[in-house]
């Protein structure tokens, strides 16, 4: 048993007669960056929400740090695990500071009240994430890059080595995605955070992550090191789509191409299919 | 860092409006169709042969009424505060559950049933409307858990279900009442305050405070949870925990409030949404600065309701809505950038 997450022939389903997972076993490892990827339905919001402990397994084993999750309580699990939802927005208009230090509420002293060592942690958090600028705004007013990346200085705020991520970076624009990115690997590298990532961006994937869980609708599941389990056969026939595939530097690349895309026709006219 | 709100802070905030509401509490029961004099109070209650007036009016008569508003007054914007931040509903207020329909049936039960005995000095309007109160609040609770654990819509569509039935039974129960009995139900229903045993009044002050102190202490937790009972989850707060301690607590306390005045509207939806447009949404400063401005909000409520139409007297729901809709209107346009939802 190896790893900071290990999954051991994990199944769930929200209904007793149908499976969304079914027998997926991975491991990674402390320090890692886990892409999991996959078609819509095929169940990797579900996985990400096993891990942190919001659905219980049907069968199988989730071991975070050495310990199955099952022992953890919500308070010691929130100390190893932190996620970043997908945008949620409060209904009262705290500020960026007040967010963030929330992270920080099972620390708080019998008064409700920071330690100075809290406000050391948020501060940090805010710098890491380059949002300490707008710390006093409501979030309510900022972009939803600016949002994702306070959500992220609050999962960082928790202090806790393994960092979850439910489409991280779904409605930004190309420059906040790669900042979202490049942010994540800092706390990778930086202060050796474990990061776990539910993606639709196969090429940020590439460019970003160690290892990629590929999850099928199928139910089934393939795990490896990124350049392996993102390959093009593996990808078209998970997303059942026809792929085009590239390569910059090291890395590949992806390019869905529908029926109606103007190089598929291009193509198809050389080499005369229909 | 310097925008965070320090205990030092909120200590102080709410130390000043404790001061208000005694100034407040003391002004307004000076005011009344008799003139009482603070110095002739203080003279005592005058021996067997000559009672001193001012004493008797001022002990007797305007102190339980006034001590009565100012706990109904904090109970039912604590109450709002709660039901708002784990409902996630600014519209949400502590009828919002039900509460105000079982207090209201469990009043009608008891006036038409004709009862005429007393329980601790408690008249069967208030003991009925009371456990009315409680009833529908688990009623609407137990149905809530069945719809799903970490789903509010559930809960908040059970509330106006039951909400709806039980005023068609209120409605259903006045139709066949006789008239004498359907003018004193309304009266309850609007709203109203009246001279109190004072030991009641402590008992229910003394359970009131406790509540919000209560809520005070878990008034972190509700600010996580606002994000979101998933959200708060991960960010290590026991939801199911604090969930159920806020709403027995904001329960409890709203039926105390509602068996001794009956349902007193508005107050338990604007005063939260005041407090919040001017100090900000931190729980910690809501919950107790709430309770106070509630309490100082129904004070003057009540004394314009008695005084207004002096010696008649309005009741007082229909004086926190004439008041406090303006008021806050005037706070909305002027605040609203500071809070989310009416961005």
């Amino acid at each position: 048993m190896s790893g900071i997450i290990h999954v051991q022939n994990l199944s769930f389903g929200y209904t007793t007669k149908s499976l969304v997972l079914k027998d997926i076993s991975f491991s990674v490892p402390s320090g890692g960056f886990l892409a999991i990827a996959g078609p819509n339905g095929a169940g990797k919001s579900t996985l990400l929400n096993l891990i942190c402990g919001a659905l219980t397994p049907r069968s199988g084993t989730i071991i975070i740090d050495a310990a199955p999750i099952e022992s953890y309580s919500t308070r010691t699990l929130a100390a190893k695990v932190a996620v970043v939802r997908q945008e949620s927005v409060p209904i009262f208009g705290f500020s960026v500071v007040e967010t963030v230090l929330m992270a920080r509420t099972p620390y708080f002293g019998t008064a409700g009240f920071e330690s100075q060592a809290d406000r050391e942690i948020v501060q940090d958090a805010l710098e890491l994430t380059d949002t300490a600028g707008f710390a006093s705004r409501p979030l309510t007013s900022l972009s939803s890059g600016e949002r994702q990346r306070v959500f992220i200085a609050r999962a960082l705020a928790q202090n806790s080595p393994i960092l979850l991520l439910d489409e991280p970076t779904s409605f930004l624009d190309l420059k906040h995605q790669v900042g979202i990115y490049d942010l994540l690997k800092a706390a990778q590298f930086g202060k050796g955070k474990t990061i776990v990532a539910v993606t639709h961006d196969i090429n940020l994937a590439c460019q970003y992550c160690d290892q990629a869980l590929l999850l099928g609708t199928d139910g089934l599941s393939r795990h490896g090191p990124v350049s392996e389990v993102l390959s093009t056969e593996q990808i078209e026939n998970v997303f059942g789509v026809e792929i085009f595939a590239g390569r910059i530097g090291q890395e590949g690349f992806f390019m869905p191409l529908g029926k109606l895309a103007k190089d598929r026709a291009r193509i198809e006219a050389k080499t005369g299919n229909s | 860092m310097d925008q965070l709100l320090r205990p030092r802070r909120m200590i102080a905030t709410t130390g000043l409006a404790l001061g208000a509401l005694v100034v407040v509490m003391l002004t307004c029961s000076l005011i009344g169709s008799e003139n009482v004099s603070l110095k002739a109070v203080f003279s005592g209650s005058g021996d067997q042969s000559k009672a001193n007036p001012d004493y008797e009016i001022f002990v007797r008569v305007r102190l339980p009424r006034i001590v009565l508003a100012g706990l109904v007054g904090a109970a039912l914007a604590c109450s709002g505060v709660v039901f708002q931040a784990l409902l996630r509903n600014p519209l949400a207020d502590p009828y919002i559950l039900g509460i105000s329909s079982g207090a209201g049936l469990g009043a009608i039960i008891a006036v038409v049933g004709g009862l005429n005995w007393t329980l601790w000095g408690r008249s069967p309007i208030a003991v009925f409307a009371f456990a009315g109160a409680l009833g529908t609040v688990w009623l609407v609770w137990s149905i809530g858990r069945l719809t799903g654990k970490f789903h509010v819509t559930g809960l908040l569509l059970a509330g106006v279900v039951v909400n709806a039935f039980f005023s068609a039974v209120i409605m259903f129960l006045t139709s066949i009442a006789k008239s004498e009995q359907v003018y004193s139900t309304i009266f309850w229903l609007m709203g109203n305050m009246a001279e109190e045993d004072l030991l009641v009044l402590w008992v229910g002050a003394g359970c009131v405070a406790g509540g919000i102190v209560a809520l005070f202490f878990i008034s972190p937790q509700l600010n996580a949870l606002s994000f979101g009972a998933e959200d708060a989850r991960s960010m290590g707060v026991n939801i199911a925990r604090i969930r159920t301690i806020a709403f027995a607590i904001a329960a409890g306390i709203t039926a105390i409030a509602v068996s001794l005045s009956g349902l007193i509207g508005f107050v338990g939806l604007i005063v939260p949404h005041a407090v919040r447009l001017v100090f900000g949404p931190d729980h910690r400063q809501m919950v107790p600065l709430s309770g106070v401005v509630g309490a100082i909000f129904l004070v003057v409520a009540d004394t314009l309701a008695r005084t207004i139409i002096a010696p008649a007297q309005l009741p007082v729901g229909v004086v926190t809505a004439i008041l406090g809709g303006p008021v806050f209107l005037v706070l909305l346009v002027k605040h609203s950038r500071k809070v989310g939802w009416v961005k």
